[in-house]
């Protein structure tokens, strides 16, 4: 009776470290957990910073406000907020969404209240640099789009599809606080853009009654 | 006895507990957009050995299209470059988003003056369930996909991608106007090839 009962204990004993151990390890970078009214609202959760390469083409450059010389990293970038959008030449569901993101894009430039602070980025999973220009042509995409050749970026994110949309914002001490968070497109682009607005709580700017000449 | 389930009790609580957190995580990970597509693991890079090399003339072939035509290789001798691309199976992961890229970059092969040919081991109502997929329900894919399902994988078997499992490797075979293989890349099978490289292969396809 007695060696029963110390085998149970040793077996749960087991258990519970295995459990934690799991945990733990699923912990270290985890995707964020849905708000349950807003799936794409992600509650305050710090956004890794990590590396882009050197944009070649100025117009691209002065749009995030990035200097020439060489590679930099997001934080760098001259916005409140980040919308990246992780997509792949290759993927069916990003070639439909592109027209969507580009009038994402569009309508923010129309509106000189969040022109300056909300910025788009592309970062193509798996894609080399031959097949981000291939997409950029095909689709026409205004905005800045940057290989993810190797899949670094998507992996130590633990991204699973594309196109996947985050949203971050850029804090004036260069930290990263990530408030969106979606997989797959969306249907409707101002909505899209009215969501990001709403969930980063930015202020669209004093320049409001311009946007409506 | 009762003793006994007592103590099973605290055992079975615990398991409960687990269980019960193992299936939240579980939900919130639910992929609502891999959709269908089967997840294979990790397969062996490639598993078989080359039968053809760059310099030899392509065998020919004759095989049914998801359009509901023949395509013989023969068609385009003299008129066209021929690429090939033989991908493993329909519904499979990387296959799934390979084609789809050539499918944006007809511009592209016409470039080049190239005919697309997409070859797979499998039958024609699954190709034509999985190409649909690749484009909006208005468009169809613009390249001939082609079934080497019966015999099987004959026409892969002749151009040595047959795989013990009875799938093709993931290779690409350019063919010059001649009808004569100038590039050959069987891939490894759980990656996909750069697209650069297949065009450096029509530009010299091209210049010959």
């Amino acid at each position: 009776m007695k060696k029963d009962k110390s085998i149970l204990i040793i077996i749960s004993f087991l258990i519970i470290i295995l459990f934690f151990k799991s945990s733990l390890q699923g912990a270290e970078e985890s995707l964020p957990i849905p708000d349950p009214i807003n799936p794409y609202l992600v509650s305050k959760k710090n956004f890794p910073e990590f590396e882009l390469p050197a944009i070649q083409n100025e117009a691209e450059r002065n749009y995030l406000g990035v200097s020439k010389n060489g590679d930099f990293t997001i934080g760098q970038i001259k916005a409140e907020i980040l919308i990246i959008e992780f997509y792949s030449f290759y993927c069916p569901h990003c070639q439909r969404a592109a027209p969507d993101v580009n009038e994402v894009y569009q309508q923010i430039q129309n509106r000189p209240d969040i022109k300056e602070k909300i910025k788009i980025i592309g970062i193509g999973a798996g894609n080399s640099d031959y097949e981000i220009s291939s997409f950029k042509n095909k689709y026409k995409v205004p905005f800045p789009l940057f290989p993810d050749k190797r899949m670094e970026i998507f992996r130590s994110l633990r991204l699973r599809v594309t196109p996947t949309f985050i949203g971050i914002k850029i804090n004036k001490n260069g930290t990263l606080e990530q408030f969106y968070f979606r997989e797959g497109g969306f249907e409707d682009s101002q909505k899209f853009l009215a969501e990001i607005i709403k969930f980063s709580g930015i202020e669209p700017g004093e320049k409001n009654e311009k946007a409506n000449m | 006895m009762k003793k006994q389930i007592c103590k099973y009790r605290y055992l079975l609580c615990l398991i409960m507990f687990m269980i019960l957190t193992g299936i939240t995580t579980a939900f919130g990970q639910s992929e609502k957009f891999s959709e269908s597509i089967y997840p294979v693991g990790k397969l062996k890079p490639i598993d078989t050995v080359p039968k053809l090399k760059v310099g030899d003339r392509a065998p020919g072939f004759t095989l049914p299209a998801v359009s509901g035509s023949k395509i013989s290789l023969s068609q385009y001798v003299g008129k066209n470059s021929v690429v090939i691309s033989f991908v493993p199976a329909a519904w499979t992961p990387v296959c799934s988003d390979q084609w789809p890229g050539y499918n944006i970059s007809k511009e592209l092969f016409d470039k080049y003056d190239a005919i697309l040919l997409g070859i797979t081991v499998d039958n024609i109502p699954t190709l034509y369930s999985w190409t649909k997929q690749m484009c909006s329900p208005n468009e169809k894919i613009w390249f001939p996909v082609l079934s080497d399902f019966y015999p099987h994988g004959a026409v892969a078997s002749k151009y040595g991608v047959l795989r013990s499992e009875g799938v093709s490797e993931r290779a690409l075979f350019v063919i010059n106007k001649k009808g004569i293989i100038v590039y050959i890349d069987i891939h490894d099978i759980n990656k996909r090839p750069f697209l650069e490289d297949l065009v450096k292969a029509l530009e010299e396809a091209n210049k010959q």
